[in-house]
């Protein structure tokens, strides 16, 4: 999950005040002093000002650091620093940026990407050349790595994927590399959206490296971004990086960075207030003590001396999955009488100091902010609840609210058991372990439960395909609807930019009525920052951009 | 002698095989698939997860690896025994396998990466257990019924009933936060383990709280068995002795009654240093330690069998090894045991 975010808020900031100028005098001055050690003559107050310190960052020990497995935030965080992908979401600008890329071409039917490369190196000096993307991108696929990759789906729609993952091919056949600088992808289907894809930190080139030791490349990956790696990932422990001085584009202003790995936000927190680490999460149900006493950000992304407290919305849901399939949830007028039941705005402001939204539809503000988008079943109307339970003879329905215990759903669940009860329902909860639940899940097992989305990309798509395609994999509400699904591959065959986010629209009203799932609230992040930084800007897919950050030196 | 060890040896493979099978049964029957587990709330796609269940050999597959299908279409599961005789073979060649959650990393690697901090915090702990345990002890016994031996004792009960992962948690809180602000970050014991460079701390600091947890029942029953050991000790006819030759109260415990007193707090320490490396889960768990504990504790709660099996598979050969050392240097010592004369076989 999750983008760049060097085009964001800090980097304009930072442009202001004279980036190109002070990043070449940094690099020139950094490679000075690592030349020129002996020779004391000149390097002393150098030294001093070249120095762009250590950002300490509370992460959790990841799944993966190696892009063909990285999964979820805390992986990720650490991947897309030391590896670049073709493209690149500029939260500012709203669009994509080339990144690795040079420039890239669609053709007309959307159905080809040709992606003109820059001239890169890798931090093992090897170069970075079309061979080295199509390595990358099949490794995700590749059915014989010693663990197989799970994030392969997102280049399910490239050509000849499907018989690379199941055995029958060893090459991706949708890829080719007519020259060392033209990366060409050809897809199975109309994908309009698939360049959002491409700046998916998982679809980043690797060296021959990558192939030859499998093992070292795991824990110490060598990457074309602006970081690379100081020894390896200390499981448990640490993942220290470093600038790497031959990097393509605008030179990090930091030296380093140091992932400290904690085992949970209360832990990190406390070394926070140690002063031990620069950047990390805000407690929850502390949320507004902390504002008060670091200063909140402006716009909710950026840490700045005095406002380091970042409240941002994300590009993520929470939302009650309804098992379609199910004799007392099949019924469409009970999901919309539990939909208007809930208090939505009861959960956020209890729960969550008010620091959340209330959802109101499957698409967070961040992504596509539209008043046409507005579910009429979002609403909180007990008298209209009451009235279709009435109507309907559903009085005294019996349905259960399935979750996962810990990670303080039971709280949540608990109101929504009020809410539900309020209006007439009878309501059991069934608090499950993570395992078991998500068996429960798999297996149709459930009535009503809840579940999250954070979005994989910043489009409509992926909010909608995932969930409510009737084949897709993540759709647990079982959701079959023909006209949907035309409707979706239709939508996604749309190259221009402003049909496709109209049809996407029109596919987010069509499923309002029929109440697959149960939109809850949108999350937000809430972090902070340390006295010691002086611009960092963390993104509403909740990836800090390091490489534009600078710390008070 | 060898014959004596030959056959102690030969004892290991049915405790071996006991203890993995009981493990092996235990993964068939904990609720929750590990694969889909893998990626969480995502479900993954059926290819993806075919791909992970043969590489982990979790489904049968011809000689090319390719997945094999019953009438229905569906791939076959190995059953139990045909994975069980896998990882036997593995592990007679050295193999313990591959994780499952932490994409590709094998587990001997995960393993042999985070022994090292086990051990160095379980020898810490050794050490307080040895010093404090023996020191505590020995004054108790010498000021018996003064205020000195009523506190021991009365410490040591609360020590021995106290969880170690709450008295982690008290110190944490104590040293870790209130002190800090009492003294305004002055003064503070660092709570979570950070081995990085940039580590503010020098190493030692880290280890102090976690060691003292680590050590707080066993030096509780170190010093109760020195205390009771000294004071049977001193009634013994050759102290009684060594007394009514005009020797000094203070040269008949240092020289007379201490070595013998020893003997079994010695053994009693010996032995928990197997028991330490095991039980070092609560401990790792509540200070972050980047230990065997806290990683197997992760494992079991993301059903990542084969770390769990590769850890106490290690756990068990430690604790055989250790309990054979004793035992020959036992036998060694006692000739009656090594010709089969009643003793128990530990």
């Amino acid at each position: 999950m999750a983008l760049d975010k060097t085009g964001g808020v800090s980097r304009r900031t930072f442009v202001k005040g004279g980036l190109a100028a002070s990043a070449l005098a940094a690099l020139a001055a950094c490679k000075n002093a690592s030349t020129s050690t002996d020779s004391s003559t000149t390097t002393g107050g150098t030294d001093q000002a070249a120095s762009g310190g250590t950002l300490k960052f509370y992460i959790n020990d990841p799944v993966a650091i190696d892009p063909y497995n990285v999964q979820e935030s805390e992986g990720t965080q650490v991947e897309h620093i030391l590896f670049d992908s073709l493209v690149n979401y500029d939260w500012d600008k709203e669009d994509y940026v080339a990144k690795a890329c040079e420039k890239w071409e669609v053709s007309d039917d959307g159905t080809e990407f040709t992606f003109t490369l820059k001239d890169a190196t890798f931090h093992n000096g090897d170069k970075v050349d079309s061979a080295s993307f199509k390595r990358g991108w099949e490794r995700l696929a590749d059915p014989k790595m010693t663990t197989p990759g799970e994030i392969g789906y997102h280049i399910s729609p490239v050509a000849g994927y499907d018989d690379m993952v199941s055995g029958a091919a060893t090459e991706i056949s949708g890829l080719t590399c007519p020259d060392d600088k033209t990366f060409v992808v050809k897809l199975s289907y109309p994908m309009a959206d698939f360049l959002a894809v491409c700046a998916h930190p998982g679809l980043a080139p690797v060296p021959q490296a990558a192939l030859d030791d499998a093992d070292a490349f795991l824990l110490a990956p060598i990457g074309n971004g602006p970081f690379q790696m100081d020894g390896k990932w200390e499981s448990g422990q640490y993942i220290n990086v470093k600038r790497f001085d031959d990097y393509y584009g605008d030179a990090p202003k930091l030296d380093a960075v140091n992932f400290s790995i904690q085992k949970d936000p209360d832990t990190a927190f406390r070394e926070f207030e140690a002063g031990n680490i620069d950047f990390c999460q805000l407690l929850t149900g502390r949320i507004k003590e902390g504002l008060e006493k670091y200063g909140e950000s402006e716009d909710g992304y950026t840490v700045t001396p005095g406002k380091q407290g970042l409240i941002g919305a994300e590009s993520s849901i929470y939302y009650l999955c309804v098992n379609v399939d199910d004799p007392v949830m099949s019924d469409i007028n009970l999901r919309h009488a539990i939909s208007l039941a809930i208090n939505r705005q009861n959960i956020v402001d209890t729960l969550f100091e008010g620091v959340r939204k209330p959802a109101d539809c499957v698409f967070p503000p961040i992504i596509d902010e539209d008043s046409s988008n507005v579910w009429e079943y979002c609403a909180y109307d007990v008298d209209k609840a009451k009235q279709i339970l009435a109507d309907n003879g559903l009085e005294g329905t019996e349905v259960t609210l399935s979750y996962n215990s810990g990670g303080g759903h039971e709280d949540i669940m608990s109101i929504v058991q009020g809410d539900l009860e309020a209006v007439g329902l009878t309501v059991t909860q069934n608090s499950q372990e993570w395992a078991a639940y998500l068996s429960g899940l798999t297996d149709g097992n459930f009535q009503i439960a809840r579940l999250g989305w954070i979005a994989d990309y910043p489009t409509m798509d992926n909010f909608i395909y995932p969930n409510f395609y009737s084949t897709a994999d993540n759709n647990y509400s079982r959701y079959n609807s023909p006209e949907v699904d035309a409707a979706i591959n239709k939508a996604r065959a749309i190259v221009d930019e402003d049909e496709r986010k109209a049809a996407f629209r029109a596919i987010n009203q069509q499923i309002a009525d029929d109440l697959p799932i149960i939109p809850i609230m949108f999350y937000a992040h809430n972090h902070v920052g340390s006295e010691k930084v002086e611009s960092l800007y963390y993104s509403p897919q909740g990836l800090a951009g390091l490489a534009s950050a600078s710390l008070k030196v | 002698m060898g014959k004596y060890i030959l056959k102690r040896v030969i004892q290991f493979i049915p405790v071996f095989l006991g203890v993995t099978l009981i493990l092996f049964v235990m993964e068939n029957v904990v609720p929750g698939d590990p694969i889909k587990l893998m990626a969480g709330e995502k479900k993954l796609d059926a290819q993806t997860e075919l791909n992970l269940r043969v590489a982990h050999h979790l489904v049968e597959t011809d000689e090319n690896g390719n997945a094999l299908y019953d009438e229905a279409g569906n791939p076959i599961a190995t059953p139990m025994w045909k994975r069980y005789v896998l990882y036997v073979g593995g592990l007679l060649q050295g193999d313990l396998g591959v994780s499952y959650q932490r994409a590709g990393q094998s587990v001997s690697d995960i393993l042999m990466s985070k022994y090292p901090y086990t051990i160095k915090l379980s020898i810490v702990a050794i050490i307080i257990e040895t010093v404090v345990g023996i020191g505590a002890g020995m004054i108790s016994a010498i000021k018996r019924y003064s205020f000195w031996d009523v506190l021991v004792t009365l410490v040591t009960s609360v020590l021995v009933a106290m969880p170690a992962f709450w008295l982690g948690m008290l110190l944490q809180l104590f040293f870790g936060i209130f002190l800090k602000d009492a003294t305004g970050g002055g003064f503070y014991l660092p709570i979570s383990a950070d081995f990085s460079p940039y580590a503010e701390f020098q190493g030692w600091a880290y280890y102090i709280l976690p060691a003292i947890t680590l050590a707080s029942v066993s030096t509780a029953y170190a010093a109760r068995i020195m205390r009771s050991q000294l004071l049977e000790v001193m009634n013994q006819d050759y102290i009684r002795t060594a007394r009514a030759k005009g020797l000094s109260r203070r040269d008949v415990i240092w020289h007379h009654a201490l070595k013998n007193a020893l003997i079994p707090v010695v053994t009693y320490i010996g032995n928990d240093f197997g028991a330490m490396m095991a039980g070092a889960i609560l401990t790792e768990t509540v200070f972050n330690w980047p230990g065997v504990g806290y990683e197997t504790y992760r494992a079991i709660s993301s059903r990542d069998w084969p770390i769990v099996l590769g850890s106490v598979t290690v756990i068990v050969v430690l604790v055989m090894v250790i309990n054979l050392i004793v035992d020959v240097s036992y036998a060694f010592l006692d000739p009656r045991i090594r010709y089969g004369a009643p003793k128990d076989q530990g």
